[in-house]
């Protein structure tokens, strides 16, 4: 009896102990994620916050973390005095369109790949060297060709190379999809009377919608975010957001935190926004692609 | 009859008067714009500088009728681009603003302006240029390309509080055995700043620091200005007559040993300071000294952001004291120009363009405003009233810049400038960050500098350089082997 008793008092302990612990370990992992949660969200909380200061707040000391009276006067003078509204639209015409040629070029390409080898394997070779290609060592050749053909500062030219340089892991990442997409299907649609075209469209598309949801985000957010490019071949009416970003932010900011830490905000948001609404697709994408054999 | 005349003849005097009032006032007689309805095109390598362009814009329109469309290029990609755009043979630009350092570079690609100040009547106010500006800012192959638009120079600033409090100076005589002052040598700023680092010299409690510093490694060439004024001052030059770099001589590896042996008495994270961080602590009171580009001058004496408005002081920068005399050599860092493309198909426009917004009064403008950072280039701006009182020890801060005029040291302004200072500010800050000792981090930059020489065309760059050599012997800077191991 004895014996029994200091048995389930042991066992008690030990249940005891090991909730203790399990609540430590909680407490740890909540802890380690808002200390994550901070470095990575402090910077740009203080960015989102600098925006909204006036002048006299950037440098205070202490800091000014919230500003009493936030105002939108940076991001006023972002669009009145530094011609953002035109950058902004460049940035989301560019940013869309590529967006939308990547898929509509991309899709057939793999789809011709994964159903009929299409080019052999040259192909996916070839596609493959492309991205293996640094874009510093195409952007001298490309402006002069471009230069030529007179084409610089021309939003169809500066996506035509977006397209080009986004095209290879599109193709790749769709063509796996695309091979683990049963065939029989399609031709269960086909025998049921759809043309190949209408099959794609209407039975393939929407099961691989994940994996063209990640070839959408990632164009997207590639060519808002991309610099080099943006820098070279554009003028005066087709410079992206990015550069107007750059142009705050390099070569001595002064007195132009405020609308530096605004056009950054601006700058981080339609991806951010993208992102979120694709969010639902990119998830099961990245699981399908990370469980495909 | 009598009143009829009397009535007549006054109407008659008051329509006279009325008359010659309305054709003497400006604002009634509506200003001719000989180019209304014309926009030209400028180039620019920053947000701030395109906002000093809309200081005149109104003026230039109502004047001129003109309008300007303002390109920015990012400040590290500026060269690049532009020069991308050039020698290709042609560009989208009529007004270029450029750095004088790079003038070899774009010189070419600048239409000459003397032939259109003979065909357009145009005043450059020439005489009214600071004399250092005009001699190695605006000519390519001996013509007149470009205006200035920055004076951009380097002068010291200090915080009285903590070289006037009673108990700092006692303290600093007793360690250093000499009156603390505002350093003349770079001897003396080494000591203030290992005098000045860690403890509260305002009085404070608090921890502030010895001095500051821009050290970070940029197109901007910050840690190379910094390193650079020593250098000179210890006898240095850039190269040789025959192109040979003399950047790892015993001036160089003084000025840079010097540098990194006193870099715990700058704020953490110097290495990575660009312009704005120092001037920022300076202001804010947390570091007593301060060498640095005259538009900080501006934000010192601004009351909304500056705790040191009336409590600076403003000199020239440090040197070294060689036989019993201190020789200084304060930086060019290395300002702004700004010139027509002989591209533009807008030629005349633009020259008038050019005129007008280098007019002494619309200059003004421009360099007596903070926001912009654009920093004085003409005699009339350091004399002008309005500038010498725009706040408290203004005249004595324009003074400083113009007491600094006569010591200036130009860039290397030879093909690939932008490449051999960008090679050695890195270097510069390998040192600074200790990863490399500083004679082989100089003597790396030296081996780099030999390779833009050999691809750039070593007989072409020793016969642009030996213009240059020249040019800096009339201005009194020669290498001087002996002076690193004499200077105190």
């Amino acid at each position: 009896m004895a014996i029994a008793l200091a048995r389930s008092v042991v066992v008690t302990q030990r249940a005891k102990r090991h909730r203790l612990w399990r609540r430590v370990g909680h407490g740890l992992t909540y802890l380690g994620l808002a200390v994550a949660l901070v470095f990575f969200l402090g910077p740009f909380f203080w960015i989102v916050t600098t925006s909204l200061k006036g002048n006299e707040d950037f440098f205070a000391f202490p800091p000014v973390w919230i500003p009493l009276e936030p105002s939108l006067k940076h991001y006023a003078a972002l669009f009145t005095r530094s011609s953002g509204a035109r950058y902004f639209t460049n940035s989301m015409v560019l940013s869309t369109l590529s967006m939308v040629a990547a898929l509509v070029v991309s899709l057939p390409t793999a789809y011709s790949i994964a159903r009929w080898r299409f080019g052999g394997g040259l192909l996916s070779i070839f596609l493959l060297a492309l991205r293996m290609l640094p874009a510093i060592a195409l952007i001298i050749p490309i402006y002069i060709v471009y230069k030529l053909l007179g084409v610089t500062n021309n939003y169809l030219a500066l996506i035509v190379i977006y397209t080009v340089l986004y095209l290879p892991f599109a193709v790749w990442l769709l063509v796996g999809f695309l091979r683990d997409f049963p065939v029989e299907i399609e031709e269960a649609a086909m025998i049921d009377g759809c043309s190949r075209l209408r099959a794609l469209v209407q039975v393939v598309v929407p099961i691989i919608a994940p994996g063209m949801a990640v070839v959408a985000l990632f164009a997207f957010i590639a060519t808002w975010n991309e610099f080099l490019f943006a820098i070279v071949l554009t003028g005066i009416e087709t410079k992206t957001m990015m550069v107007l970003v750059t142009s705050f932010t390099s070569g001595g900011t002064d007195m132009f935190y405020g609308e530096a830490s605004a056009s950054v905000v601006l700058g981080v948001l339609p991806a951010f926004a993208v992102a979120f609404m694709l969010q639902r697709y990119l998830v099961k994408g990245l699981a399908l692609g990370g469980t495909r054999g | 009859m009598r009143r009829f005349w009397s009535a007549t003849a006054v109407a008659l005097l008051l329509g006279g008067l009325i008359t010659l009032g309305w054709l003497t006032l400006p604002d009634r007689v509506p200003a001719a714009r000989p180019y209304e309805g014309q926009t030209i095109r400028a180039v620019v390598n920053a947000e701030f500088v395109k906002y000093s362009l809309t200081l005149v814009e109104q003026d230039l329109y109502d004047k001129l009728g003109v309008k300007i469309e303002t390109e920015v290029i990012p400040a590290d990609a500026f060269v690049a681009k532009t020069l991308l755009e050039f020698n290709s043979g042609g560009s989208p630009w009529d007004l270029v603003m450029f750095g004088p350092s790079n003038m070899p570079d774009y010189g070419r690609h600048f239409e000459p302006l003397e032939p259109w100040v003979e065909k357009l009547k145009l005043d450059f106010a020439m005489d009214d240029i600071v004399p250092v500006f005009a001699k190695v800012m605006l000519r390519y192959q001996g013509k007149l390309v470009s205006m200035p638009y920055d004076g951009d120079i380097h002068i010291m600033y200090w915080n009285k509080v903590a070289f006037e409090r009673p108990d700092n100076r006692a303290k600093f005589k007793a360690k250093y055995k000499y009156d603390l002052q505002p350093p003349k040598t770079w001897k003396q700023w080494d000591d203030a700043a290992e005098f000045f680092h860690g403890w509260g010299w305002d009085g404070s409690q608090a921890k502030l620091f010895g001095a500051g510093a821009s050290y970070k490694p940029s197109g901007s060439g910050f840690s190379y200005y910094w390193w650079r004024q020593r250098f000179f001052a210890y006898g240095g030059n850039y190269f040789d007559a025959n192109m040979k770099p003399l950047i790892n001589s015993a001036a160089g590896v003084r000025a840079l040993e010097e540098m990194v042996r006193t870099m715990p008495y700058y704020p953490p994270g110097v290495l990575l300071f660009e312009s704005e961080e120092p001037k920022t602590m300076l202001i804010k009171g947390e570091v007593p000294l301060l060498h640095s580009w005259t538009s900080t001058g501006k934000r010192v004496g601004n009351p909304g952001e500056s705790l040191i408005v009336g409590k600076a002081g403003f000199g020239i920068v440090p040197g070294a004291e060689i036989d019993g005399k201190v020789v200084h050599r304060p930086a060019i860092t290395p300002g702004r120009g700004m010139a027509v493309s002989k591209y533009s198909k807008k030629k005349e426009v633009t020259m008038k363009v050019l005129e007008f917004i280098s007019l002494p009064d619309q200059s003004l403008k421009i360099v007596m405003d903070a926001k912009t950072i654009m920093d004085p280039w003409r005699v009339s701006h350091l004399r002008s009233e309005k500038f010498r009182k725009l706040f408290p020890d203004a005249d004595k801060y324009l003074d400083a810049i113009e007491q600094s005029f006569p010591y200036l040291v130009p860039d290397p302004v030879i093909p690939a400038a932008d490449e051999y200072q960008r090679k050695l500010a890195f270097e510069i800050t390998e040192a600074l960050a200790k990863r490399k000792y500083p004679k082989d981090a100089l003597d790396s930059a030296a081996r780099e500098w030999d390779k833009v020489t050999e691809r750039r065309g070593p007989e072409k760059q020793k016969a642009a350089w030996g213009e240059k050599l020249a040019e800096m012997k009339s201005l009194g800077i020669e290498y001087r082997a002996d002076w690193a191991a004499k200077a105190k």
